[in-house]
């Protein structure tokens, strides 16, 4: 019932539109099923009524004949339309439908992208999408139009002949009945098959991943016979839908052949006992009828079935919908003006689930303008400081702030627009170079780009490039060098501007040194006049830095400049030998 | 990886044919034939028995007993029409069913006689969307194009010849409608599917879109760009409104002009048969009868167009699964193969090269590993060490070079031979979705209780076994446990030692398992090494000082090579790693 009442608030905008689109399916029911009652007059006035002058009879026949034609073109053309306005409803339902979803996702908090996997959220904004639109274009509005049909059909049935009519009627029951007897077993036979199909994909996948395996432990033949068990299961499962499918199509066609009988039947009795109740006409408008009369009856037995799986559909995007986000903006946030560029952590306790702590009781202050540098083994929870700050996980204990403020208090898109991450896997999207820099951002000029690029040393390979800026890439920067595609997001960091600055830096075999030089003179220049923490793997970065932290699973054991630390010879000292010899 | 030089040679003559999947259904194929006669003989049968009761109706000439006589030959005619209708479905789609599998089960074998080199130029995707919807596309051509293929064939002749000999000039009329009408819908349709293939563009664009900003989550919210990526997806899910109403305005007409058209045409035969019939030539019930041909022909209308874009796009996958019966085994049997026993397990390597892709990846190295001794390898990422492994197991040959087992090239050993020796495991192994006793028997030919028992104690493994509830009966894989990486390394080295293979291969297969559990394991497997030919392939020095001798692999030449002891002493990569780890263990251990 909560589901109902929710679609309805993505159907009640349309609601005028949906009316008319009613009014244009009453209208074509009963201009579409007024036609057989043309052939009935045609019949009865013209071509059954010898003592009539032939003229006159001729006459009526043009008449009736041209009134049956613009009835049809009307009819049809009103049908056509239907068809089109009903559409049209659908898509604008389910392009709002879309959009929430779309945005709905985007707001959710890195901790649940960690945890659903791209697939199923694709899932949601494709197929159950589309699931949906047919839910409510074919099922609930194409029902309507099945129903006023089929109700349109058997009124005039009524109307022409009540005897007639009411035996046809009779077999209404039981061959809907029987309908959606064979669509229920043939939507079941089919949700065999597909539960069938995904588990001899599964092996077939894993065979053939592991065919190498396979063959080394000399067991094809063994693969064969497991592969041929699944397979014939399929097999199996389709013969059950073939049988009910046959059974379909033929039920309809022996309801019409049926139904036919029962006129000629009913009719041929009525007529050879000289009723009054029928004429000839109206024989031959039944006959007329009964092709019109299965059809919507058996679209509606296969709506009936299939209403269970789009309902499902509809479930899990309406309960994607109705998700909290896990980390809230502040009701009032406070947007400072410029930052001054003061971090503090103080007392800083974090967890990704449970009581796995990756930050133990972490404290420090980094000045404005100051660059940190924080180093440690892997698994120190060194890139996590980072993560948090832009607020993408919410700590359990202790406060981060920003300038005093705490990071909880500011929005938390305003927050991110002030801060500014390098990563060292960069990510690109698919558009021109141009795009990738300035991020569709309606600020920037041409000349910021190009500036951005130059400014760390980006402007030299995108010049050669045939394109240069316009130069579309694809996601995966299929044509650059993972070097050229790291200078490519530092341009794009230099040019968004940001107040403070978190580098992520990972030793990366695959750049050569020239390519590393650049690199590092860009790094230089992004941070200059702004506060910076840069995640270090590599000497050659902690030597922009002014204060150095040392981490160990989760904990801050050291800080200093490099060469206090050095003189401490510990955990550091190792840590710089470790590197020395990595590079 | 670095196989794709070799896809052209696997891209043979086309030489499959579908025809002997099809061929032995030759009786199904008559009886559908017969089904459809029969059914639309029937179909064409009963308006004719529809016209005797209307014509004696109105000539009066009918009596009761007459008039139920026709009523009961309509109801047996109309039940077997149903009969046969049932049967000239079920008989072409069971058919298709039964070439599918024959189909699939044909090429599944095929596969597992192909070589690594094929799986490494296919993606495991594009292989899995040939075997499920493009084979599924080759048999509904088969089913639905036997099945409405002949249907269509029948009822346009038959329907043809009996609208003839009833009555000519009302024939002409239908014929001459139905001409047009065919090539209209034909027109139709393909403005339909050019309209379908853009918005399926459309729809592609929109969920790559999606992908993109789903997967870059972290860059997306790092920029702050969630309202301009909104901004983006509005204009891309208008364009979609636009496609697809472009779509269905092709779309929707269809049904309603061609009703309209038969509408038309019905009223026409009125006209026409009624001016006749006012002039005394013609009867009430030949009308009739011909109306209900014109409406049986609607079918095969909409068949005609739906059965010819399948049989395009049927063609089209069979194309691609063709190309998987045509590709050939590169490493085969030879005709004469050396099935003598061997007097000992050396291996030897003779001058090998292996040139992939215009790189030469092994540069004529030369190595012996005499029967029961270990050779540790080890060398930088991608310098070729894992490539020695396949050599060894014969998954690729040498381009140039020889490799001996016991003095006899490999070339001239049956490969379920050579396979037969060894016991691989791997970095990353492959363990399947069923019992944890079926991934470690995975090489036994027989129920071995104790030889289980035995390798899962040598691989550190019984432990874990027992910690599970159901013990070695536990599933693996998405329905079961899921195994650590460490784990499954150690349940593939149970599983090549359980063979009891006389070459062992271990390709880095303690890169997951932590320091103590390493040593232990070294510790049991160091007597089954010692009883065996092992190639040893390891990043790590602590597991590498175990091997008799060791080599080292850089850009496919061996650059250094000796005992444990002897490579510490030379400058070099061995001696520099030693210090990296120790270095590396230190931190650790001071945690």
């Amino acid at each position: 019932m909560k589901i109902t009442r929710q679609l309805l608030t993505y159907i009640r905008p349309y609601r005028l539109w949906l009316a008319g689109a009613f009014l244009l399916i009453l209208s074509t029911s009963l201009a579409i099923n007024y036609l057989p009652l043309i052939i009935q007059r045609i019949t009865d006035d013209c071509l059954m009524q010898p003592d009539q002058p032939v003229d006159q009879r001729i006459e009526l026949l043009g008449k009736l004949s041209l009134l049956y034609v613009v009835i049809a073109g009307i009819g049809h053309l009103v049908r056509y339309l239907q068809g089109l306005l009903t559409a049209y409803i659908g898509q604008r339902i389910i392009y709002d439908l879309r959009l929430a979803v779309f945005r709905k996702v985007l707001t959710m908090h890195q901790a649940y992208f960690d945890r659903t996997p791209v697939g199923t959220l694709m899932t949601r904004v494709t197929s159950d999408i589309e699931r949906l639109q047919n839910f409510v274009t074919d099922g609930v509005v194409g029902t309507l139009a099945d129903l006023f049909m089929l109700l349109g059909i058997m009124g005039y049935m009524l109307y022409i002949s009540p005897p007639l009519a009411g035996t046809l009627f009779l077999t209404l029951p039981v061959l809907y009945a029987l309908l959606v007897y064979i669509n229920r077993n043939l939507r079941n036979a089919n949700r065999e098959i597909r539960d069938k199909q995904a588990a001899q994909n599964a092996y077939l996948q894993e065979s053939l991943t592991g065919m190498n395996t396979i063959q080394l432990f000399n067991r094809e033949a063994s693969a064969i016979q497991d592969f041929d068990e699944k397979h014939t299961q399929l097999r199996t499962a389709y013969f059950k839908e073939v049988r009910w499918f046959s059974l379909s199509f033929p039920t309809v066609e022996g309801g019409q052949a049926l139904a036919s009988l029962l006129i000629l039947g009913m009719g041929g009795i009525l007529l050879l006992n000289g009723s009054e109740f029928i004429t000839l006409g109206i024989f031959v408008a039944f006959l007329a009828y009964v092709r019109d009369f299965f059809r919507p009856l058996s679209s509606l037995s296969e709506k009936a079935s299939s209403f269970q799986v789009a309902l499902a559909s509809v479930e899990r995007v309406f309960s994607l919908l109705n998700r909290q986000p896990d980390i809230q903006n502040n009701e009032h946030p406070i947007i400072p003006p410029q930052l001054s560029g003061t971090i503090e952590f103080k007392n800083v306790w974090f967890a990704y689930d449970d009581d796995n702590w990756v930050i133990k009781d972490l404290s420090f202050k980094v000045e404005p303008g100051q660059a940190l540098a924080i180093v440690g083994a892997t698994g120190a929870g060194k890139s996590t400081i980072i993560n948090l700050i832009g607020r993408f996980y919410d700590i359990q204990q202790g406060t981060i702030t920003i300038d005093g403020i705490n990071i909880r208090d500011f929005d938390q898109t305003d927050l991110r627009q002030r801060l500014g991450y390098v990563f060292q896997d960069p990510f690109l999207f698919a558009g021109t170079i141009s795009d990738n820099i300035g991020l569709h951002n309606p600020d920037l000029t041409t000349q910021q780009i190009e500036k951005a690029a130059q400014t760390v040393n980006a402007h030299t390979f995108i010049d050669q490039l045939k394109n240069n800026y316009n130069t579309p890439l694809n996601e995966r920067g299929e044509g650059l060098s993972l070097g050229q595609k790291q200078l490519l997001v530092m341009a794009r960091t230099f040019a968004q501007n940001p107040e403070l600055l978190f580098v992520l830096d990972e030793a990366t075999a695959s750049i050569d040194t020239a390519t590393e030089l650049l690199i590092q003179d860009a790094l230089g220049k992004l941070m200059q006049n702004r506060t910076s923490i840069i995640i270090a793997h590599r000497l050659s970065t902690i030597r922009h830095a002014d204060r150095i932290l040392v981490m160990r699973g989760g904990e801050l054991i050291d800080s200093g400049t490099h060469d206090e630390l050095i003189a401490h010879h510990g955990y550091y000292h190792q840590l710089c030998q470790l590197m020395q010899h990595q590079a | 990886m670095v196989w794709t030089a070799q896809r052209r040679e696997h891209i043979n003559q086309p030489t499959a044919k579908i025809m002997p999947y099809v061929r032995p259904y030759r009786r199904e194929i008559i009886y559908t034939t017969i089904a459809v006669l029969v059914a639309v003989g029937i179909n064409l049968y009963l308006p004719y028995l529809m016209r005797l009761v209307i014509d004696g109706l109105t000539d009066q000439a009918l009596d009761h007993a007459q008039l139920y006589t026709l009523l009961l030959r309509y109801f047996l005619f109309g039940l077997t029409a149903v009969v046969f209708s049932r049967l000239l479905r079920k008989i072409p789609l069971k058919l298709s069913h039964k070439a599918e599998y024959h189909l699939r089960k044909d090429i599944f074998a095929h596969l597992t006689r192909l070589d690594a080199s094929y799986f490494h130029t296919q993606r495991t995707g594009d292989l899995m969307t040939r075997l499920s919807s493009d084979i599924n596309m080759v048999r509904d051509a088969i089913g639905q194009g036997l099945l409405q293929g002949i249907r269509t064939i029948v009822v346009l002749v038959f329907a043809l010849i009996v609208m003839l000999l009833t009555d000519r000039q009302l024939a002409l009329i239908v014929y001459a409608l139905y001409v047009p009408m065919v090539i209209i819908f034909f027109l139709i349709l393909r403005v339909m599917r050019r309209r379908q293939k853009e918005l399926q563009e459309q729809v592609s664009e929109l969920s790559n879109f999606s992908q993109e900003s789903f997967s870059g989550i972290r860059c997306l919210k790092g920029f702050a760009l969630e309202e301009r990526r909104n901004q983006q997806f509005e204009g891309l899910n208008q364009g979609l409104i636009k496609k697809n109403m472009l779509m269905q305005a092709t779309r929707q007409s269809l049904w309603p002009f061609m009703a309209f058209w038969f509408g038309v045409g019905m009223i026409l035969i009125l006209n026409v048969g009624g001016r006749r019939i006012i002039a005394g030539e013609l009867t009430l019930g030949t009308l009739t009868q011909f109306i209900q041909y014109l409406l049986y022909m609607q079918w095969p209308l909409l068949a005609l167009s739906w059965t010819s874009s399948l049989y395009q796009r049927g063609v089209v996958s069979w194309g691609r699964v063709r190309s998987m019966l045509d590709a050939e085994p590169k490493l085969t049997d030879t005709e004469t193969p050396q099935t003598e026993p061997l007097p000992h397990h050396d291996i030897e390597f003779k001058d090998v090269s292996l040139e992939i892709d215009d790189r030469k990846l092994i540069n004529q190295l030369s190595l012996t590993i005499p029967t029961g001794t270990t050779l540790g390898i080890t060398g930088p990422t991608g310098c070729g060490k894992s490539l020695l492994a396949a050599l060894t197991a014969r998954l690729v040959d040498p381009t140039q070079g020889e490799i001996t087992l016991g003095g006899v090239p490999l070339q001239q050993l049956p490969l379920q031979t050579i396979r037969k020796k060894m016991g691989c495991a791997l970095q990353e192994p492959i363990l399947f979705s069923k019992t944890l006793e079926h991934n470690l028997a995975f090489g036994l030919t027989q129920h071995e209780p104790d030889t289980l028992a035995w390798a899962t104690e040598a691989a550190h493994l019984t432990n874990e076994i027992e910690g599970f509830p159901k013990g070695l009966q536990t599933l693996l894989g998405e329905r079961g446990v899921t195994l650590s990486g460490g784990q499954r390394q150690r349940t593939a080295i149970a599983r090549a030692i359980a063979r009891r293979p006389e070459i062992l291969i271990l390709d880095d297969v303690l890169s997951a398992v932590d320091t103590q559990t390493e040593a232990a394991i070294m510790q049991k497997l160091k007597p089954i090494m010692d009883q065996r030919t092992t190639l040893f392939i390891s990043h790590r020095i602590s597991t590498l000082r175990y091997a008799d001798r060791i080599i080292v692999i850089e850009n496919g030449h061996i650059t250094q090579q000796g005992t444990h002891q002897e490579l510490l002493t030379q400058p070099g990569y061995y001696a520099e790693l030693h210090l990296q780890q120790n270095l590396q263990q230190q931190l650790e251990g001071d945690a």
